[in-house]
């Protein structure tokens, strides 16, 4: 008997109601985007008919304004200023994340110093204090110095959501990385910048790209920030979505863009998923 | 002596060498984040010299906020969505991770699929939920189609109720890939060992799962349902787009006040969003300090 249940417990299959469940959990995350596409191709798509009755081609030639695909790649929709101001934004982000977060990291991995539990606490807040109450507290601050609707603007509000993230990937880096080397490198007279560029750099090169990658992506997906510090003038993939969205109702050009702004994101997880490991977003979330 | 004072100075140095190390995060935290907090509080309270008002300390703001009976309205719909798309979140998510750590065949393609949503923004999160759940939207021309329905009207509202379905949906499409991840890292770290010890020694899956497994990823719970808590309550597109209308959640409120003619409406904005960033405080200081108990009692910390 209890050898039965062990079995049972420890098995290392799916039981079928896992099965299940995957398959509906496939379906509810990728369900939608089949009507999206769907949409994306319709001229005409009347209730309650499942499929369009006029696709987009069939009108193409005789209409005088650019429908659905042909709206989303002409200037008019603004994807493409859209596109490059977020990898812009994303890019310089990420630069400047890195670059304050890579020595705070190291003191966090290595020294113990009084007041270190609450700086980390400190570290973590703007995860949990709402966005909307930062995004709109510094709106007033940024209009005053007139840094809102710039890039400068929107760059610096984005550090504050992606320096929690940024901090812990990096600590967990230099923890798994240990002292040793870098002691040997010194007893072998290396000076301090030799250290940093020959020994400390290159071990540190994997956890500094998933660190990068995973703060592009959380830049990138920024929708609440960017819109208030944007005031409309910079306008980014998410900003650019929520202003054909915003009224609720959903056409074949606005459903064009959904997929043009969902791209990015398919790119970013076909490279993250061979850079970041599971294990090392658990030492970003875990804890 | 000599050697012992150098030995300080050295010491010294190594100190003020950390802090300089630590200084540029903690300037742009303390100045933007401590900044806006402590100017938001100031303003909230009745400074604002810029529009020529400056009666600090002055809780008229808050008094006629707190005084409306819409506030209340507002603050129960945005801890609604929040809480109702957090245990959702976390129990598919935790389903979903309990099942990730199993061997199936399609393991790879799914550690992919399931990801998706965390890479992008929730605006298309939004945009689906319209596709498929608007009144003229795919369910309910399933519906038609199935006979239940003849006409769009007779579709039951999801979206832009305070019932707030879709709000939920576009969260929980969103989150319970994040639970999931955190909870499936959490996994992969502890092993399967204690579970098979607890198996060997009789215990069912209830038994092991209520037991062994749940106190293990607790840690990976409490921290992603803090961070998707905190965002549901602060967030802003989802209950803008797809909510009901007056009383909006709190953000919307927040936004409405601030961007009306009427500037001094402003200020009963900031007051709105301090009222934000304090109940989401002291609900996740409380949520914590359980946890921390929790902790010490089964001997943790």
């Amino acid at each position: 008997m209890a050898k039965k249940s062990s079995a049972i417990a420890l098995s290392d299959r799916l039981s079928p109601f896992q099965k299940i469940y995957l398959w509906l959990i496939a379906g509810f995350i990728l369900g939608p985007f089949i009507p999206l596409i769907i949409q994306s191709f319709a001229f005409r798509w009347a209730w309650p008919d499942l499929l369009p009755g006029t696709w987009w081609l069939e009108q193409r030639e005789k209409s005088p304004l650019p429908l659905a695909w042909d709206y989303v790649v002409s200037p008019y929709s603004q994807v493409w200023e859209a596109t490059l101001n977020t990898v812009f934004i994303g890019s310089v982000v990420t630069v400047i994340c890195l670059f304050i977060c890579l020595p705070a990291a190291r003191v966090l991995a290595r020294e113990n110093f009084r007041g270190k539990p609450t700086f980390e606490f400190f570290l973590s807040m703007p995860l949990i204090v709402p966005e909307a109450a930062i995004g709109i507290a510094l709106l007033m601050i940024f209009i005053h110095v007139g840094l809102a609707g710039t890039y400068t603007g929107i760059i610096i509000v984005h550090l504050i959501p992606t320096i929690p993230y940024m901090i812990r990937m990096l600590t967990a880096v230099y923890q798994g990385l240990g002292r040793d080397f870098e002691e040997q490198a010194m007893i072998l007279g290396a000076s301090r910048w030799q250290i940093m560029r020959m020994v400390t750099l290159p071990m540190l090169l994997p956890g500094v790209v998933a660190g990068a990658l995973f703060t592009f992506l959380v830049s990138t997906n920024i929708f609440l920030l960017t819109f208030f510090m944007g005031q409309g003038k910079i306008i980014t993939l998410p900003t650019l979505l929520f202003s054909k969205i915003s009224g609720g109702t959903l056409d074949a050009s606005a459903a064009g863009i959904t997929l043009v702004v969902t791209v990015p994101g398919i790119i970013l997880l076909l490279i993250t998923e061979r850079f970041i490991k599971e294990e090392a977003f658990g030492k970003g979330f875990g804890n | 002596m000599t050697s012992q004072s150098q030995e300080l100075l050295r010491l010294r140095r190594e100190k003020r060498l950390m802090w300089l190390q630590l200084l540029p995060v903690m300037i742009v935290l303390v100045f933007l984040f401590g900044g806006a907090l402590v100017l938001g509080v100031a303003q909230s309270l009745g400074f604002a010299p810029w529009f020529g008002v400056n009666t600090f300390p002055d809780t008229t703001y808050f008094r006629a906020l707190w005084g409306n009976a819409s506030f209340w309205t507002s603050l129960w719909l945005t801890l609604y969505y929040a809480v109702a798309a957090t245990v959702l979140s976390l129990v598919f998510g935790v389903l979903l991770a309990l099942a990730l750590v199993r061997t199936f065949p399609s393991k790879t393609l799914y550690k992919y699929l399931y990801k998706l949503p965390l890479m992008i923004p929730y605006t298309v999160g939004i945009a689906l939920a319209v596709i498929m759940l608007g009144n003229g939207g795919m369910l309910s021309r399933l519906m038609a189609f199935s006979g239940i329905i003849d006409d769009p009207s007779q579709f039951p509202q999801i979206l832009m109720t305070h019932m707030g379905w879709g709000i939920i949906a576009v969260y929980v499409w969103k989150q319970t890939p994040f639970v999931a991840l955190t909870v499936y890292a959490v996994l992969l770290g502890v092993g399967r060992e204690t579970e098979e010890a607890a198996a060997i020694l009789g215990a069912n899956k209830w038994q092991i799962f209520f037991q062994v497994t749940l106190p293990q990823i607790l840690p990976g719970i409490i921290s992603s349902t803090l961070i998707i808590f905190a965002f549901n309550i602060g967030a802003f597109e989802a209950p803008f787009i797809l909510g009901g209308g007056f009383p909006d959640t709190l953000p919307v409120v927040a936004w409405r006040y601030f961007n009306d003619a009427d500037y001094t409406l402003q200020l009963q904005g900031m007051a709105t969003v301090v009222s934000i960033a304090l109940i989401a405080g002291l609900i996740l200081y409380s949520y914590l300090a359980i946890y921390r108990r929790y902790e010490r009692r089964i001997g943790r910390q």
